[in-house]
């Protein structure tokens, strides 16, 4: 069964999965022990890999050798619906976007192809490298802040206490909240002079900040909201990966007199390490798109100061109408998005770091 | 010895006590403001040091929210928009991860992968133009028709994890003895599917249900939604906070009972590598 | 403006006898009764129409009122608020879009009156005018100020709009505070500067003086100086002024008030959060339109009701100048009820709802007529200085902003450029920068 179970599923989980950790069976039965029964009465999917094979360095999955009852051409059928929705909702419009980002798209009607242009003016505009610039130090910061609050976060639900089932609850439900919502209180928190937030700064001897009225903090600011919503997210995969650690190593170094640091350090973290990088891999998508938050809360501002690629897409869209260039642009976004994601995927490939 | 002892553990436990409280107290703190502020008349909500506890609270903003806008008429607008995406992602989706589990196409995943990872304002320019193009801009077809960029990926991403783990055996049987392959869907693999089915449905209800921007471009006046509503028609003016407030409240409640109700399907979805919209 | 005053004699006498025959403000039934013979208001009973305007105190008066026009006319009216930013994006989007959602449309004459031509946006509203059938003989379209009209008639002579407001940019000062320190509103910038200063004490939380830094908005705060120096941003032949010594010498007096004189986070700040930081009485003065006034002596949301100054923006170096801006109602080409629409206009842009306007603390109507009538209006809570801030700014009147189709464009890249100035980049090199990048925008779009 396992052979043939998990051979075309995700390159991601399953390359960054692979070989961290022995078997999904492992992490399933045991994620929900403890306070909640989560996943195995229900059998939820897990990354599950086989160990020989690596899934960067093949994708050619549909013409697996034949079993004797193959029958996974007629299974074709099935995915035939799906196939017309995603071809007319994702794999259109990606290749309509490659068609405008060719033309000089006009506001009374009409469009007139240019050839590269939008491309070769993208790449002069100030305004969008520096756009770049900025998401990838926005990515940076949200990225690894999440990460390692996560890691500490999945460390700390990992053990028992009381409540934990309704802590951890608590402690998703801004990942779930619904994102313009969440980011019209934190509006209304940063308000400069009323906000609750400096108030709660004074209590503690802090002076009023300018949060996202400053250029300077306001991608901090931005970044702390990100924290706040999406450290949940790395709690969980982190909190899978610990529940499927062995006690095995645990027992031995305990009894060599390793204190809790070094149980971390030297055993944990390398054992939930692959599922660590499942976390920067889904963040670094994400940080990239960041947009919602930002759109409600400063729309790119003060100036240009928290105008990341996204929010400048939406500006030249949707604001001033070019819709040739902004097509050029989502062209180059997603270019970098998805070699982005190969090059970690790559790098995960490449080192070993489970030891 | 025996004390310096406890107290190292008391310390301890105290410590893991201050560490819980640190993590969990921000989501809190945001959540029980935004209550607060639903709570409280303006002159509150703008006093200077802020006022925490609403003393008397008071249920007129929620009041205002219902009289002073067509909320009943967003909420309608999102209940079928995402509701309408979700079914329809269910509809396609559920078989789609069937096929392509049994199938092994690592293309068609890829595929999907790629789309999850595509920004989802990327999709807005071209369906804008095509919707311009058919008139259908600013009606509720063209969002649930731009909301399936949320919900089929997600639906089939997570059930292809799921009918990967149904065991091919069973169906395996009943191929020889002559099922079709609809059968073996239908009667086996789907039945052993449904706790995929649930968090598929769930993710691709709550990602569908807080994007806003496909309806900031496409809604109309009488068809969008509530979290579009809540950023075009009830935002700032002066300092509004409580109704404000209310709205956002209002808007992504049914968000927050899901995540309680559902807690385990969606920390088992996510944390199987599922990635958030947008 | 030839074309809008030399109308046949005939319809122009008619409307004279209309406007003559009804007193001021004169119920909507009396009214009725009167035009009876002519015209008939019920002939689209039972139509509904959409209106979308943008969040102001004129929006609040059209919604307040809404009744009387449906039971005038028996339609329908469903019409929404948007905030302005919104809105006009919004309005933009769904006119691009093709299938609009709306009969009839507030456009911010100074954003939108290029684009609006240049996409076929609107109704052109002469014919209407023209048509006895459709058009009240009361509607006395001659009342119509020369700013407003200006604004809203295109180079072609089109009217896509008819203009409902003209919005002054003037100084809302807290005579309060003004008295503590003993000091009289500054009859110059310099003496503006001095005052501001003065008046600033950051221990107690009050400022000087507030201005918009938000970029897009912030740009009337920028051009109302320049035109104390007698300059537009483009000159009339099309050409940009903006990286002249004059334009930096604004943006230098923009920054300094904003940076120095002005409460923390201006830099984010659009007229709403300079108007609560008015209103709270945390800065003694504040520019902005004279349209924004009613909130500011509304008890309910504020504490300086009483205490409220209205000063024209005093002169600059050169020239004593109040940045203008307009709104006009304009129906969709797209719409299927234009004639109902029109009728919807009619009401709106009537003596009556005008001179609401005024006593409402609405902002400057478009017509002249509603000015006549000083003891109305000076007996509101706005008072004579109010009142007189209106027609002094009005003898003063400039554009704010280039009537341009990119205007959205040029607000965003000169807000960023003044923006960028209040957190220490120098103005000269800014604004060079920004007119750098905005100079082929500009052709481009002029090339059609």
């Amino acid at each position: 069964m396992k052979a043939r179970d998990s051979l075309p599923l995700a390159f991601l989980r399953s390359a960054c999965v692979n070989g961290g950790v022995t078997a999904g069976e492992t992490r399933e039965a045991s994620l929900g022990k403890g306070d909640d029964a989560t996943a195995q009465s229900h059998g939820f999917p897990s990354p599950r890999v086989p160990s020989e094979r690596s899934a960067g360095s093949d994708s050619g999955g549909d013409a697996r050798p034949a079993t004797p009852y193959d029958f996974s051409r007629k299974y074709w059928a099935f995915a035939i619906p799906a196939v017309i929705a995603i071809l007319a909702v994702i794999v259109f419009p990606w290749l309509f976007t490659l068609y405008m980002s060719t033309q000089d798209w006009k506001i009374g009607g009409g469009s007139a192809f240019i050839g590269w242009s939008n491309y070769a003016i993208l790449f002069q505009d100030e305004r969008f490298l520096e756009a770049v610039g900025r998401t990838f130090w926005f990515t940076a910061l949200a990225v690894v802040l999440p990460v390692i609050l996560g890691v500490a976060a999945a460390v700390v639900f990992h053990r028992e206490f009381p409540f934990r089932g309704v802590l951890r609850t608590v402690f998703t439900m801004p990942m779930m909240a619904t994102p313009v919502a969440v980011a019209l209180v934190w509006t209304m928190m940063f308000h400069p002079q009323l906000g609750v937030l400096n108030y709660l700064l004074s209590l503690i001897g802090i002076p009023p900040q300018a949060w996202v009225y400053d250029p300077s903090t306001v991608i901090p600011t931005l970044v702390m909201i990100e924290v706040w919503q999406w450290t949940p997210l790395v709690m969980l995969i982190v909190l899978g990966g610990l529940a499927s650690l062995p006690p095995e190593p645990y027992e031995s170094a305990i009894i060599d007199g390793a204190n809790a640091w070094h149980l971390f350090r030297h055993i944990t973290l390398p054992l939930v390490w692959p599922y660590v990088m499942i976390a920067v891999m889904l963040r670094t998508i994400d940080a990239l798109k960041v947009f919602d938050n930002i759109f409600v809360i400063t729309q790119g501002g003060p100036g240009t100061a928290s105008e990341t690629m996204n929010i400048f897409l939406y500006l030249q869209a949707f604001q001033f109408y070019k819709l040739g260039y902004a097509s050029a642009l989502v062209v180059v976004f997603f270019i970098i998005i998805v070699l982005l994601s190969l090059l970690l995927l790559y790098a995960r490939q490449r080192s070993k770091w489970n030891a | 010895m025996a004390s310096t002892r406890n107290l190292k553990r008391v310390a301890g436990k105290l410590g893991f006590a201050v560490s819980i409280f640190v993590l969990v107290s921000p989501a809190i703190l945001v959540f029980l403001w935004m209550l607060s502020l639903s709570l409280k008349n303006d002159a509150d909500n703008t006093a200077f040091p802020p006022i925490f506890i609403p003393n008397p609270p008071t249920l007129d903003n929620f009041r205002d929210v219902f009289a002073k806008n067509n909320f009943l008429l967003y909420l309608w607008n999102s209940i079928l928009v995402t509701g309408g995406a979700v079914a329809v992602g269910l509809l396609v989706g559920v078989p789609a991860g069937y096929g392509i589990a049994r199938a092994k196409s690592a293309k068609f995943a890829f595929l999907i992968l790629i789309a999850r990872i595509t920004p989802a304002l990327s999709y807005l320019i071209p369906l804008f133009l095509v919707f311009q193009l058919i008139g259908l801009n600013g009606t509720i077809t063209a969002l649930l028709v731009t909301h399936l960029v949320i919900t089929v990926p997600i639906i089939v991403w997570v059930m292809i994890g799921y009918f990967e783990n149904v065991p091919m055996e069973l169906e395996d049987a009943a191929l020889v003895d002559g099922a079709s392959p609809w059968q073996g869907f239908r009667h086996i693999a789907l039945p052993l599917a449904r706790p995929g089915i649930i968090v598929g449905a769930i993710l691709a209800f709550i990602f569908s249900w807080n994007n806003f921007i496909f309806s900031v471009v496409l809604g109309g006046k009488t068809t969008r939604t509530l979290p579009s509503a809540i950023y075009n028609v009830l935002t700032f003016e002066q300092i509004s906070w409580g109704p404000l407030a209310a709205a956002a409240l209002l808007v992504t409640l049914p968000v927050l009972l899901l995540t309680v109700v559902a807690q385990r399907q969606i920390v088992a979805g996510l944390s199987a590598g599922g990635l958030k919209d947008g | 403006m030839s074309q809008h005053t030399s109308r046949g004699p005939s319809r122009r006498h008619v409307m004279q006898l209309g406007a003559a025959a009804l007193a001021l403000g004169a119920p909507a039934v009396v009214r009725k009764a009167n035009a009876q013979s002519q015209f008939d208001w019920k002939r689209f009973a039972g139509q509904k129409i959409d209106v979308v305007l943008a969040k102001s105190p004129r929006a609040d008066i059209y919604q307040r009122y809404e009744k009387e026009f449906t039971a005038l006319t028996g339609i329908e009216v469903s019409s929404e608020q948007i905030p302005e930013q919104q809105q006009r994006q919004k309005v933009m989007i769904e006119f691009t879009s093709g299938n609009p959602s709306f009969d009839v449309v507030n456009l911010a004459l100074h954003v939108q009156k290029r684009i609006a031509a240049k996409g076929k946006w609107m109704e052109d509203l002469r014919p209407y005018l023209a048509d006895a059938s459709i058009t009240t003989p009361d509607y006395d379209f001659a009342d119509f100020g020369k700013a407003g009209l200006d604004y809203a008639t295109q180079s072609d002579g089109r009217l896509d709009t008819i203009p409902i407001f003209v919005d002054y940019w003037m100084i809302y000062y807290n005579k309060e505070l003004f008295a503590q320190k003993g000091i009289e509103y500054p009859k110059s910038l310099d003496e503006l500067k001095v005052a501001a200063k003065a008046l600033t004490d950051p221990s107690k939380g009050i400022y000087g003086f507030v201005s918009r830094g938000l970029k897009n908005a912030n740009i009337p705060v920028w051009t109302s100086w320049l035109l104390g120096q007698g300059l537009e941003t483009i000159d009339s032949s099309g050409k940009l002024l903006t990286d002249t010594p004059e334009a930096i010498w604004a943006a230098e007096y923009y920054r300094d008030l904003n940076k120095n004189y002005a409460p923390p986070g201006t830099i984010g700040f659009n007229w709403n959060e300079c108007q609560t930081s008015f209103m709270q009485g945390r800065a003694a003065m504040w520019l902005d339109g004279i349209g924004f006034t009613a909130p500011v002596e509304d008890p309910k949301v504020s504490r300086v009701v009483g205490k409220v100054g209205y000063g024209v923006t005093p002169p600059g170096p050169k020239a004593h100048h109040s940045a203008t801006f307009a709104d006009g109602l304009g129906i969709s080409a797209a719409s299927k009820k234009k004639q109902a629409a029109w009728f919807y206009i009619q009401w709106a842009t009537n003596k009556t709802n005008q001179l609401r306007f005024l006593k409402e603390g609405g902002g400057a109507p478009a017509r002249n007529s509603v000015y006549a009538d000083r003891e109305t209006v000076t007996a509101s809570k706005f008072g004579p200085q109010w009142f007189d801030c209106i027609l002094e700014s009005a003898k003063i009147g400039r554009p704010g902003l280039p009537v341009i189709i990119p205007v959205q464009e040029f607000r965003d890249v000169f807000g960023v450029a003044l923006t960028n100035t209040l957190t220490g980049a120098d103005p000269a090199t800014e604004l060079k920068k920004a007119t750098e990048a905005f100079a082929p925008i500009l052709a481009a779009s002029e090339k059609g």
